[in-house]
């Protein structure tokens, strides 16, 4: 492994990446928005009536906490490995000393940063209009700094293998359309999850998508209890677990199809 | 002689440049306080041209071609100075100019590179108005004379560079124009392929009397197909007329090139009574002489009649070499 | 009419271009399915939580939705893909190719618009025109022939409103080339799936008078169920008028700025 090589590449992304902030800023704003868009819904509707105890300000805590949970753990560079495999690029990282996930790590990491120059201020910005509300604990806080970080690698797997299928089938970004409508449903976009009607709220305790979001929010905001908590980020690394096997299993498989039909 | 059909005064284009320095800590420095340059990328250019006429504009990259081009063409405003191409002002850009004039750019696509050029050539014919009966003529005789039959059915995507300039040469003659803007046509061809694309530039331009104003870096374009060029560097116009007239006031010599049935013992010595005759390193048995114009035949008849010679040329030196000359000095 | 030939020509070429890839009918198939579920669920999460939030309930929301897929389909069908391949990524902006597009004997304007169509989102048109009716059905209420009428009046101001607000932010990539002000207006275009009285007092006047999207969907909708005034309604054609005007003028400064700068 070549980790100076990798911290190199992180730094020639920032590099380029700040010439195109305009790119990435506007990225960030349309991962906001639809949360913003649902954090005002559902205040409206709490304006109404009482939502399962639910506030007002509860609801924006929850939903600016998911607007940042949200950019760090999503994963844009899966989004571009399918044109890399298409295009030919992979074969030019094939034949360098060094894994080809540093490059998907680098924009990852790199990009992670100039996310949030745009998103720390902005969410503090509507910190100030929808007036958040926490309950802040010690054991929450530290409880959430692991989960954050599975929740990111989970997303991050997750997608990459979906994305590495492009070595087979070509559109196969569009799969990773439909793991962010999934997200979006199930993983506490729409809604928090204990406000989805009961087979929804199965579904996402069980599938993988609630821990790529929303988990982390839930336990940071004091929506989980000490179980809940602690079953929770079990099957959260199972998934991760998981979801690394998967990629690497199709990484081995895919390379050798790409070396087989010469790409 | 009859009216111009393009008449240029005064022209001139300046640019407002951003700088950008290198380095991480740089370019956040210049997300905050971006810096920029005026540059002046044509300066006060006059010239008239002919119907008819296939005019080469040649100069050093960055030297004002493309801008002259554009503003020719209508896709620029200039900072002052005026046209008339075919009695209209270019960019004002009325329909019924743009239905006269055709603009093919070596390096970028006017086709859709989804769909076989055929369709591509029937969306045009739509946008300028080209009466069906025209419109099969017209493409029967482009793609007779470019031999693309093979081609019209295969999406733009699967043509090779080659194929594809012939398809935008199509796509730009398809309605007749009267005035065509050549940018830079034969950029990346292969050598067979260029002089292919020459031979119908030729034919193309006898037959229909379109007048041409062409850049290129290749100057095997320039002098196969244009009689005057126009140089420009810097910005300005430092060259106007006949190809050949450049070369002889930029090179004032001839090359000639012997060799001898034996080797002569002292061809240096020999060669010291002319005054104006330099000799070059000789190239496996060929002998290089540089001889200035008007000593040429004096030197010849010496030569000839006093060594052994088994063959004797004069030639101009390579324009290519000339055209580097000037572009290094930056005056004729 | 030189016009509708020309539209006729751009179809026929564009739907050939489009049908050349059999992936396509795939990934287009599978979009409007998860942007159908996404919308029909997330209303009936929302509604299955309070009966009404200010005087929408789920019949009317439901029809502002398919109003809302019914202008997305608009817009996919034609008049973004061709404003995107002027002004979006990978455009002729981008790429240097709209040179050509300007020395076409042609209104730039129009040739602008509706140069590229993408047949398949009919489908996503006949989804939307399904939602349309489901929510007619629920509504249950006599649909009276002026209510109607409104509607269609103002659905056609509507999409009026969308193409001008469309073409303003693509004009604006003449200042800009780099900004892919296209992504924003689809980002806010979102806003448009929930009724704008939803949204905080200051949002809702943004929405209705600066980036009208608000009012491209909240209004017809609201004449469907007959609760759209008249004063609403003139309101809303003159604002529509003035849109257009604005935007296609601004297009022309926007072609100005770009003969007299571009390199």
């Amino acid at each position: 492994m070549n980790h100076q090589g990798g911290w190199e590449l992180i730094k020639n992304t920032w590099q380029s990446w700040l010439q195109h902030r305009g790119f990435f800023f506007l990225l960030a704003f349309g991962w906001m928005l639809p949360l913003l868009v649902y954090l005002m819904i559902w205040s409206a509707a709490a304006s109404e009536g009482s939502l399962t105890g639910l506030s007002q300000d509860t609801l924006a805590g929850y939903y600016l906490v998911l607007v940042l949970v949200n950019q760090l753990t999503y994963a844009t560079t899966n989004w571009t490995v399918g044109d890399n495999i298409r295009m030919g690029q992979i074969s030019r990282w094939l034949i360098q000393p060094m894994s080809p996930l540093y490059h998907a790590l680098s924009s990852e990491i790199a990009g992670k940063v100039v996310f949030m120059l745009f998103s720390v201020p902005v969410t503090a910005v509507l910190a100030l209009i929808f007036r958040p509300q926490f309950n802040l604990s010690w054991q929450q806080s530290l409880l959430f700094l692991p989960s954050i970080v599975l929740a990111w690698a989970l997303r991050f797997f997750w997608g990459y293998w979906l994305a590495l299928l492009a070595f087979w089938a070509t559109r196969a970004d569009s799969l990773l359309a439909l793991q962010d409508t999934m997200i979006f449903l199930l993983g506490g976009h729409l809604a928090p999850i204990r406000l989805l009607p009961n087979w929804m709220q199965s579904l996402a305790k069980i599938l993988p998508f609630r821990y790529m979001s929303a988990f982390p929010v839930e336990i940071l905001t004091g929506f989980l209890d000490k179980n809940e908590i602690f079953s929770g980020l079990l099957i959260q690394l199972g998934w991760t677990i998981t979801a690394y096997l998967l990629y690497r299993l199709v990484w081995i498989r895919g390379v050798r199809h790409y070396e087989a039909v010469g790409g | 002689m009859a009216e111009p059909i393009i008449t240029v005064k005064n022209l001139t284009k300046v640019y407002r440049v951003p700088e950008r320095a290198p380095g991480l800590s740089a370019s956040i420095r210049g997300l905050f306080k971006p810096k920029f340059q005026d540059v002046e990328a044509v300066t006060d250019i006059n010239f008239t041209i002919q119907p008819g006429e296939m005019v080469g504009l040649i100069g050093p990259n960055g030297a004002g071609k493309t801008t002259t081009l554009k503003m020719l063409s209508g896709l620029l405003y200039p900072t002052h100075g005026e046209a008339k191409v075919a009695d209209f002002t270019p960019w004002d850009r009325e329909p019924e100019y743009l239905q006269r004039i055709s603009m093919v750019m070596g390096n970028r696509s006017a086709m859709n590179w989804d769909i076989p050029p055929l369709d591509s050539f029937r969306v045009l014919s739509k946008i300028y108005k080209v009466p069906q009966d025209q419109y099969q003529r017209t493409l029967d005789e482009l793609i007779s004379l470019l031999d693309m039959e093979a081609l019209l059915k295969k999406p733009v995507r699967n043509l090779s560079l080659g194929e594809r300039m012939k398809c935008e040469l199509v796509a730009g003659l398809l309605y007749h124009p009267d005035v065509l803007f050549l940018d830079e046509p034969t950029l990346g061809l292969d050598v067979a392929m260029q002089r292919r694309l020459r031979i119908f530039l030729k034919q193309y331009n006898q037959q229909h009397q379109v007048t041409v104003i062409l850049t290129s870096h290749y100057m095997a374009d320039v002098s196969a197909l244009c009689e005057r060029v126009m140089l420009i560097h810097h910005g300005g116009l430092i060259f106007d007329g006949a190809l050949q007239e450049l070369a002889d006031k930029l090179a004032p010599f001839k090359l000639v090139k012997l060799q001898f049935t034996t080797p002569p013992s002292n061809l240096e010595g020999f060669l010291t009574q002319f005054s104006t005759v330099e000799y070059l390193p000789s190239e496996n048995g060929h002998h290089i002489l540089r001889v200035a114009r008007s000593d040429v035949p004096k030197v010849t008849a010496e030569i000839l009649s006093n060594l052994p010679v088994a063959d004797l040329s004069v030639e101009d030196p390579p324009i290519e070499a000339v055209i580097d000359q000037i572009y290094e000095e930056g005056k004729v | 009419m030189q016009g509708l030939r020309l539209i006729f020509e751009f179809f026929k070429v564009s739907t050939q271009a489009e049908l050349a890839y059999r992936a396509n009918f795939f990934i287009r198939f599978l979009n409007a399915i998860l942007n159908l579920v996404t919308g029909v669920l997330s209303l009936t999460v929302i509604f299955n939580q309070v009966d009404s939030i200010k005087g929408w309930d789920l019949p009317s929301a439901m029809a502002l939705l398919g109003v809302y897929l019914l202008l997305a389909a608009l817009r996919g069908l034609f008049i973004g893909p061709s404003l995107e391949s002027v002004a979006g990524m990978d455009g002729e902006i981008w790429q240097g190719t709209f040179d050509f597009t300007l020395l076409r004997p042609v209104d730039k304007q129009f040739l602008i618009s509706f140069r590229h169509w993408r047949v398949l989102m009919l489908f996503d048109l006949c989804l939307a025109l399904g939602v349309l009716g489901y929510a007619i059905h629920l509504m249950q209420a006599e649909l009276t022939l002026l209510a109607v009428l409104g509607f269609i009046i103002t659905l056609i101001a509507g999409v009026a409103l969308l193409y001008a607000a469309l073409l303003a932010f693509s004009a604006l990539v003449f200042w800009n080339s780099g900004f892919l002000f296209t992504w924003i207006i689809n980002d806010l275009f979102q806003l448009a799936r929930y009724p704008v009285e939803l949204y905080p007092v200051w949002l809702r006047l943004v929405l209705t008078w600066i980036i009208p999207v608000g009012l491209m969907t909240t209004i017809p909708a609201q004449a469907l169920s007959g609760r759209l005034s008249w004063q609403w309604l003139i309101l809303t054609l003159l604002f529509t008028i003035g849109a257009l005007i604005g935007a296609s003028w601004l297009f022309r400064q926007g072609l100005k700025k770009y003969t007299s700068a571009s390199s």
